[in-house]
């Protein structure tokens, strides 16, 4: 390493305070900054709430087709929603919750042929109806909550994780956005539309998606040297993601 | 994970508390926003992204603000915030920078001498800053622009000592290369 002295070090500190003079007028404020702020936390409420009521619909079908017994016509109507599931793309929450519920109270047999593979962890795992796709907003939401329920969907522990910072700087509205502060780092979800350029950092897994877009998964270690935090759940939930959006 | 400031103790808190925690960061931030402003300048080169950085970092502060405990670790949160935030936009697969193997067209064509070549001298260096790589151009801000010394530099970017003094060093190499001879200021004394 090539010391440098005090008198150096003086020299170009000097230099760096005069770079960054000059500054034009700030180009926001504090009123800004807190009604920023609580946008995002009633946003982010509204997400878990949305969550949590889904959880539920999932908890209160399973628990009503259990208590019901594994009937024919059970299975027959599950199965025959599951199908339709497959043809007629998304339908509401509850009756997604009822296609990935009921065959599994039914003794499994009836599962539709739209159910993805099981996700690590206790989720019930969601249908894939009609792919989320691009985003509508102006700009892209960096925490978008249908692209986090997605992800939640197959990596639960980080359901209720800090949403990382992110900047507030306008993206094309197509993509959507999910950073979140895991142990030891931050994983990064994103979907970009069709079209649009891709070269994901290092250590990324990325998989075109069902609306012809891409999804790009990524995490990376605060120290570095640390392992990236949930490494080695990034290729399954790139495929998970994938024919969801 | 890079903890925050210490959070302070769950419940509800009373409107006056509420009053209270909304004009301390408002003070916070009236004290702190230039100075968070001109070091996400340097760190990415672009003053309308930088006022973007910065104002994500104070929304990230606000929004913990009323759980913090430790208002000593404000400045390092906010660094290690500001630090994250760009650099990480910096890997995001819509805007990857690279460390640039040429000069940036323009800059390296003289010294700059004179007082009417400020403006100028100001701009050299911020070019020269975008051929060094994120990290250890985070270093140097930390260092020649905040002051930090080299423990506290390795507490924001949650590294070691020896970490930051090679980063310093890369990153000075870096910078003086991508320069040449544009800025006497920073050559090594002889």
């Amino acid at each position: 390493m090539q010391e440098h002295g005090e008198a150096d070090e003086a020299r170009i500190a000097a230099l760096f305070r005069d770079a960054a003079s000059g500054a034009p007028p700030p180009g926001f404020d504090a009123t800004q900054v807190v009604a920023t702020s609580r946008r995002i936390t009633r946003r982010r409420r509204s997400a878990v709430a949305g969550a949590a009521l889904a959880v539920l619909a999932v908890v209160g079908v399973g628990v009503a087709a259990g208590l019901g017994g594994p009937s024919d016509k059970t299975v027959a109507t599950a199965s025959g929603q599951a199908a339709d599931s497959a043809a007629s793309g998304p339908g509401a929450g509850s009756e997604g919750a009822a296609r990935a519920a009921a065959p599994e109270a039914a003794g499994g047999s009836g599962a539709g042929p739209a159910l993805a593979a099981p996700a690590p962890g206790s989720s019930p795992v969601a249908p894939i109806g009609t792919p989320l796709g691009p985003g509508t907003g102006e700009c892209a939401d960096r925490q978008d909550p249908a692209l986090r329920a997605l992800v939640e969907q197959t990596l639960p522990e980080v359901a209720g994780a800090p949403e990382a910072a992110t900047t507030l700087e306008c993206r094309p509205g197509g993509e959507r956005g999910v950073a979140l502060e895991v142990g030891g780092g931050v994983l990064t979800i994103t979907y970009l539309p069709p079209g649009a350029v891709t070269e994901p950092p290092d250590g990324a897994r990325t998989a075109p998606t069902a609306s012809g877009g891409t999804v790009v998964v990524a995490s990376r270690a605060d120290r570095a040297g640390d392992a990236a935090p949930l490494a080695d759940r990034l290729e399954p939930a790139v495929a998970y993601l994938a024919p969801r959006l | 994970m890079s903890q925050g400031p210490r959070n302070r103790a769950g419940g509800s808190a009373r409107p006056g508390e509420v009053a209270d925690a909304e004009q301390e960061f408002d003070a916070y931030f009236r004290a702190r926003r230039d100075a968070v402003r001109r070091t996400a300048y340097l760190l990415c080169g672009d003053w309308h992204r930088a006022d973007d950085h910065a104002q994500a970092a104070f929304v990230a502060l606000h929004r913990h603000w009323r759980r913090i405990r430790d208002r000593a670790a404000l400045d390092a949160w906010m660094r290690r915030t500001l630090v994250r935030t760009v650099v990480d936009e910096t890997r995001r697969p819509w805007r990857r920078e690279r460390a640039a193997d040429t000069f940036p067209e323009g800059v390296a064509e003289g010294p700059a001498d004179g007082p009417a070549d400020a403006i100028a001298t100001r701009h050299v260096l911020v070019d020269g800053l975008r051929a060094v790589p994120p990290r250890q151009r985070a270093v140097l801000v930390l260092r020649f622009l905040e002051g930090l010394d080299v423990a506290a530099t390795a507490e924001v970017l949650e590294c070691s000592a020896g970490t930051v003094k090679s980063q310093t060093a890369h990153g000075l190499a870096a910078l003086r290369a991508a320069l040449g001879d544009s800025l006497e200021d920073l050559r090594p004394a002889g």
